[in-house]
């Protein structure tokens, strides 16, 4: 019988290594369940649409610029896409 | 669980059935009865039975030619949506396809969105984009049956999925060693394996597009109306002809009502996308 | 495996198809919503404003009434669907003779077209056809009508869309009762707990996700609910029963104000998306608990 050819990957390793990844691609932040950064952009999204709007009804009408809260929505967008 | 009197329970499920029934029932009694009786003390009990409504439903050439349409569009998009969901299922079953998973989820999501939602951009895309000369998809059967598909296909490939992912391997595996082609494989092993869930699935999806209501009534004007379209009509226009509208929606009610004899256990599979089997 | 190139082109027809009438019409919709276009107006041609569509539909009072009224008859309508389809669940549960039949019956209502169940509860309602109308008059005394109290209009939308969809909601609960083991039941039993404690502590945590699964699916087709209420109430009397679907379709569809439209379908989309991913993360975060 031949000997097994050596295996070239080290399997073990690969396995722990996309353990790592799919440990980095879903995890937990400070939001309260476990998130992809795909999660976490739709959760940005859906959070800047809502303050736009209410934003757009409370706020603007008396006086408020829109672009504080465009500013409001991009920093909050950021963090929690990266902290989220 | 605690014992109880069976005939208790059955006594119950009789009023329950009768709560079910009765509606129904009560559509074929309105459409049984000559406009003046309708007026008068409503009476739950059939004395005479008056046909008259169905023979003018059934001669009138508008409601025919909707019904032909419904006919054409239901079993058009059923194929449709089969054939494509069929092949798609095999091609994600079997082949190893780069982000297979988020391709199966992503066409699921097109069938969460509201309908209502879409009738808009179909509208324009309908009228003004989807134009070449003189033909628009707008008021087409074709248009409706392209249309159908971005909400059946998707419960097609969800439904069909399973059964696919269901034949073993090896008999396609044997079937190359074989010598038969891809095609081969396909029409004489797999296709008359997936015969039976394509059956269910081909029934559930002609049923869906048969009560399609809201885009046929948005999307067509006179060609390509369907029946539920021409049933909604007859409303507004002669909002008083009772009887005839009850004999339309009695026509409407028919081959679903042929379908649910035929596939009554798969139902609640279907409209759950299989989450649940009974 | 053989070679990917036939399975995609075996996709590729499914791709395209979905890419031009899933994806495209979303793209467009969305591009549009940022438009005032409205060809039948005073300036026909489209013309990019930025987010004014959006500011104009914050202040809309008949679309955020239509919005106020589909979320109360979702919840009524979800709610009591859900308590009644669990307690005839229930009854289904016990053994008893002629279950399959009733089963077939109670499965019925699934299949009847949305715009055939309207037109059934029209003729159930109308008053002097109707024959609800006439009992509640000639037995309690109640004056019925549809067509002119809110509050009635309202109810019958909701007792209409409880009687369609109810079996739906017996089915999966009972599927998902039938599946649970007995023993927590028998030891329950044998300790002692009483009937509302067995429920609480023992079947409710166990058809939990079965439960959140059918409100999910439920949910999802009481916010787009049009057929049946076109049918019965027209969206009538008034505003009361113009829920969301209908409000574009009757109300901003014919005005031909594309843009505004446009904006309008898209936050409806979001708000139904919305929904759906907080139902969905409800549904998922539990099992994830474990990890």
């Amino acid at each position: 019988m031949a000997e097994p050819l050596e295996p070239v990957i080290d399997l073990e390793a690969v396995d722990e290594e996309a353990q790592e990844v799919a440990a980095r691609a879903a995890r937990r932040g400070f939001l309260p369940i476990q998130t992809n950064w795909f999660d976490r952009l739709f959760i940005a999204i859906y959070i800047a649409v809502a303050l736009i709007l209410l934003w757009m009804r409370f706020l603007e009408p008396a006086g408020v610029s829109i672009y504080l809260c465009y500013v409001l929505v991009l920093v909050l967008g950021a963090v929690i896409i990266r902290k989220g | 669980m605690r014992p109880s009197n069976p005939w208790l329970n059955v006594a119950l499920w009789v009023i329950l059935s009768f709560t079910t029934l009765f509606p129904i029932y009560w559509l074929f009694v309105i459409s049984v009865k000559p406009a003046v009786d309708l007026f008068t003390t409503p009476s739950v009990i059939l004395d005479t039975v008056y046909w008259r409504n169905y023979v003018e439903v059934f001669h009138d050439p508008t409601l025919r030619r909707y019904m032909t349409n419904s006919l054409i569009v239901s079993t058009g998009n059923a194929v449709l949506c089969s054939v494509l969901a069929f092949m798609a299922c095999y091609a994600l079953s079997r082949y190893d396809i780069g982000g297979k998973e988020n391709i199966f989820f992503w066409t699921i999501t097109n069938r969460m969105a509201p309908a209502a939602v879409f009738l808009l951009p179909f509208f324009l895309l309908f009228t003004k984009v989807f134009v070449i000369g003189d033909f628009k998809l707008y008021d087409t059967r074709i248009g409706l049956i392209l249309l159908y598909s971005t909400f059946n296909l998707p419960f097609a490939i969800w439904t069909l999925r399973p059964t696919i992912d269901g034949i073993p391997r090896e008999l396609d595996e044997a079937a190359t060693v074989d010598g038969a082609s891809t095609w081969q494989t396909i029409r004489e092993v797999i296709w008359p394996l997936a015969k039976p869930g394509l059956a269910v699935t081909f029934i559930l999806i002609w049923v869906f597009a048969w009560n399609e209501f809201l885009l046929a009534a948005t999307l067509t004007s006179f060609n390509a109306r369907t029946i539920t379209t021409g049933l909604s009509e007859y409303v507004t226009t002669t909002g008083t002809e009772w009887g005839k509208m009850a004999a339309i929606s009695i026509f409407t009610l028919i081959p679903a009502l042929i379908i649910f004899s035929m596939v009554q256990r798969h139902i609640v599979a279907g409209l759950t996308f299989g989450a649940v089997k009974e | 495996m053989r070679s990917n190139k036939v399975g995609w082109l075996l996709l590729t027809p499914t791709l395209l198809l979905l890419g031009v009438f899933g994806i495209l019409p979303f793209i467009y919709v969305l591009f549009l919503s940022f438009h005032q276009w409205n060809p039948f107006g005073a300036s026909p041609d489209r013309i990019f404003i930025w987010g004014n569509n959006f500011r104009r539909l914050v202040f809309d009072g008949e679309f955020l009434l239509s919005i106020w009224v589909t979320l109360k008859f979702a919840f009524f309508a979800v709610f009591s669907e859900i308590v009644i389809g669990y307690l005839l669940a229930q009854l289904f549960m016990r053994e008893f003779p002629g279950r399959a039949v009733f089963r077939t019956i109670h499965t019925l209502p699934l299949i009847v077209a949305p715009i055939v169940v309207g037109s059934v509860w029209r003729l159930m309602t109308t008053p002097s056809i109707g024959i609800i109308p006439y009992y509640a008059n000639q037995l309690f005394g109640i004056d019925i009508n549809i067509g002119r109290d809110a509050g009635t209009a309202f109810m019958f939308t909701v007792i209409m869309d409880i009687w369609h969809w109810t079996p739906l909601v017996t089915l999966t609960l009972l599927a998902a009762l039938l599946s649970l083991p007995k023993e927590p039941f028998e030891q329950a039993q044998i300790d002692g707990a009483s009937r509302a404690q067995i429920f609480w502590h023992i079947t409710l945590p166990m058809i939990r996700p079965a439960i959140l699964a059918t409100v999910f699916i439920r949910l999802m087709d009481a916010l787009r609910t049009v057929d049946e209420v076109w049918m019965l109430t027209g969206g009538g009397p008034g505003a009361a029963t113009r829920y969301i679907g209908l409000h574009i379709w009757k109300v901003v569809f014919p005005k031909t104000d594309y843009g505004y439209g446009s904006a309008i379908s898209v936050i409806v989309l979001y708000l139904t998306l919305v929904m759906c991913w907080m139902l969905y993360v409800g549904l998922v975060a539990p099992r994830n608990k474990g990890n």
